[in-house]
């Protein structure tokens, strides 16, 4: 019997140490989707991302492209996936040069131990890409009670800076109360909870689209992201998140920039 | 931090190590000729892993010499300290001597801070210079507190705002300020996000605060500000605290700006993510953690800080002849419980004493954990987890384990309160030989 579990195990770890987790990803057809043909140069991209956690409904994931963000040479779009979730989307960010910094941090659902990849394509064309794996466990000292409220849905909690420096780079904290429902979840009753959740997140700065996030329904609820902006003079910047049955919440503050 | 995937090079020293022990036919224990002789094991830390490690290597092998190395000479024990908290404990009751590991099974006990390893030499290094040989070393180090992770919360803002996340002053400094707020002041608890030493042990601390405070201080207000949005057993300590202390306990998760970012010790004030300032009468601080310093400089740590380990030995996955056990390891989804790192003191020390002796020793290690918890002094919960090693990882068996029902009569309630004082009683005197009282 030993020897059978002895053999199993060998096995077990030639695939843990050979499939997982960088090969296959590039095969995925949502990925090929992306991609179109183009082969992304794994470099550029730091992909910050537990190597172990306890938690898979809630996985922080910052995602920083190494490339500049002028108005001749920024980067235009980061794609997030999860390559064992049911559904690989994340996440689609398309980004201005007024944000300053192409560095984004939000929070996934993954439904097992897998990799996560992130592809960045700047202006000039070029695809650039990141893979990291994260093993997840449920730990039973851990468990939790897994229900939502919905008395604050759709509430949003935004923290702007008043006032920035020119040429500073100020961060932006955005939180949108959500459950995020997946659509793959049972009710106490059996029947299937049907999918909902925040699709987009516009951002403008003044008149000037400067963020837009289209999320897919693995982003962990209650939607989080973190992001840059670095305007030139003092104005506005407005939010708005748009949900599946296409109602919408909004924010606008102003920030003061000064010499 | 960043996550590094398993390299090839590592995956094939693996297959190796599994390869040798196949053809050898009697895993774990792999005999190494001409090893054994000396038997030299030095044992770092001498709480629940590191005291039951130092005990199991000498009843399953008398003939080693095991030294343990530990600054105190009296253990306090995490596990209570919130007992103790809610005035429902003496702080002596949680106090366990190293004479039982001296006298009845002949270990060496050295009270020093251990301050550095060797491990190509081979020794460790304690704070008087002395220098300790080993041929297998286990470390059973703890936490260590982040100073300064969360702005502001340092060693010095932790004499104002006490973490008492390690057991010893900061646990009577905590108590001292609990029973000196206000009438009617607000007690101020900060809970970190995973991972964390004792994952339940933030719910039952303000349980036991709402205890104490509702017998002497019934107007005051218990505020746990979260940087999670779920937390162990939170079904049944939030019906629990809604039972006996009625809206006296706030919890603030995550999602509703929970998450703290900033400390200011000296206005006992906190800053939330999206700008919210709570102000404190008492403020408690449960700040981020990694495994112990002493994991760090036998270069055990991996960019997490805490500690990669060998699932069914507990050896390091990044140094030879190094065990790492407790609440310093990765070992989800074990929790960093005293209970666990007692069982990974007993893993370990089977799997040392049989590659020194040469002995293939039964019975195969198996894992299992109980966290109880105290909502009130008579009411107790818990979590049972039963883990397993699949494809060369720890998972929980399937179908196994559990909590305490929701709902359940007092009489369960206290039943499981009980059970809790009993395992208290029977794990002090499974490591330290303390009698029960």
């Amino acid at each position: 019997m030993q020897n059978i579990r002895l053999i199993a195990m060998m096995f077990g770890l030639l695939a843990i140490g050979f499939t997982e987790p960088v090969w296959g990803w590039q095969r995925i057809p949502e990925i090929q989707a992306v991609l179109a043909g183009t082969e992304p140069r794994m470099a550029g991209v730091r992909l910050e991302v537990p190597a172990v956690t306890q938690d898979g409904s809630s996985v922080p994931v910052t995602v920083t492209v190494d490339a500049p963000m002028r108005a001749d040479a920024y980067v235009e779009a980061i794609h997030l996936f999860a390559t064992r979730n049911p559904s690989p989307e994340l996440a689609e960010y398309t980004l201005h040069p007024l944000l300053g910094r192409a560095s984004l941090s939000t929070r996934i659902r993954l439904d097992q131990s897998q990799a996560v990849v992130a592809l960045a394509r700047t202006s000039d064309g070029e695809w650039l890409g990141a893979v990291e794996s994260v093993r997840v466990t449920v730990s039973g000292c851990l468990s939790r009670a897994g229900t939502y409220t919905s008395d604050n849905h759709m509430q949003v909690r935004v923290r702007v800076p008043d006032r920035l420096r020119t040429g500073q780079v100020g961060e932006v904290r955005t939180m949108i109360q959500h459950p995020m429902e997946t659509g793959l979840r049972e009710d106490a009753s059996g029947r299937v909870i049907p999918a909902n959740i925040i699709e987009e997140l516009h951002v403008k700065w003044d008149d000037q689209p400067v963020l837009r996030a289209r999320w897919h329904r693995a982003m962990a609820a209650n939607p989080y992201l973190l992001f840059s902006i670095a305007p030139a003079q003092s104005g506005a910047l407005s939010m708005r998140w748009t949900e599946d049955t296409g109602a919408t919440a909004e924010y606008r503050a102003a920030i003061e920039v000064r010499p | 931090m960043f996550n590094q995937p398993i390299s090839r090079r590592e995956s094939i020293k693996r297959i190796a190590g599994f390869s040798a022990a196949a053809a050898a036919w009697s895993w774990p224990s792999i005999a190494i000729p001409g090893q054994g002789a000396s038997g030299r094991v030095v044992v770092v830390g001498g709480g629940f892993g590191g005291a039951t490690a130092a005990k199991y290597l000498k009843r399953m092998a008398p003939e080693l010499a095991v030294t343990l190395v530990e600054p105190n000479t009296r253990y306090i024990t995490c596990p209570f300290t919130n007992l103790y908290l809610g005035g429902i404990r003496s702080f002596e009751s949680l106090w366990h001597s190293y004479d039982e590991l001296r006298q009845r099974y002949d270990v060496e006990v050295i009270h020093e801070l251990a301050t550095d390893v060797d491990v190509d030499g081979h020794t460790v290094e304690l704070a008087s210079g002395t220098r300790l040989a080993w041929d297998r070393l286990i470390l059973s180090p703890g936490i260590d507190i982040r100073w300064n992770e969360l702005d502001g919360y340092d060693e010095a803002a932790a004499e104002k705002a006490p973490h008492a996340w390690k057991p010893g002053d900061q646990s009577r400094l905590l108590r001292q300020q609990l029973a000196g707020m206000k009438q009617g002041g607000t007690f101020v608890l900060v809970a970190p996000d995973n991972p964390f030493r004792c994952p339940p042990g933030p719910y039952e601390r303000v349980s036991m605060v709402a205890h104490y405070l509702k017998n002497h201080n019934p107007s005051a207000k218990v505020l746990l500000l979260d940087a999670k949005d779920g937390f162990s057993k939170q079904g049944l300590f939030m019906q629990g605290w809604a039972e006996h202390y009625g809206d006296m306990i706030e919890w603030v998760s995550r999602s509703n700006d929970g998450t703290v970012i900033r400390v200011d010790a000296d206005r006992l004030e906190v800053e939330t993510e999206f700008g919210m300032i709570h102000a404190a009468d008492v403020l408690n601080v449960v700040p981020p953690q990694k495994a112990g310093f002493i994991a760090d400089r036998a270069g055990v740590t991996d960019a997490s800080g805490w500690v990669p380990v060998r699932p069914d030995t507990f050896a390091s996955a990044l140094v030879d002849d190094v065990y790492v056990i407790g609440d310093a390891t990765q070992a989800a989804p074990m929790p960093k419980s005293g209970f666990i790192a007692s069982t990974q003191g007993k893993v370990a020390a089977r799997a040392i004493a049989a590659e020194l002796t040469g002995r293939v020793l039964l019975p195969e290690p198996s894992w299992a954990n109980t966290c109880y918890s105290l909502i009130a002094p008579e009411h107790g919960i818990s979590i049972v987890g039963v883990y397993e090693v699949y494809n060369g990882q720890l998972r929980e068996v399937p179908d196994s384990g559990g909590v305490s029902p929701m709902g359940a009569d007092p009489l369960f309630r206290q039943l499981e309160a009980e059970y809790a004082r009993g395992w208290y009683a029977a794990i002090t005197q499974d490591v330290w030989g303390t009698p029960a009282s």
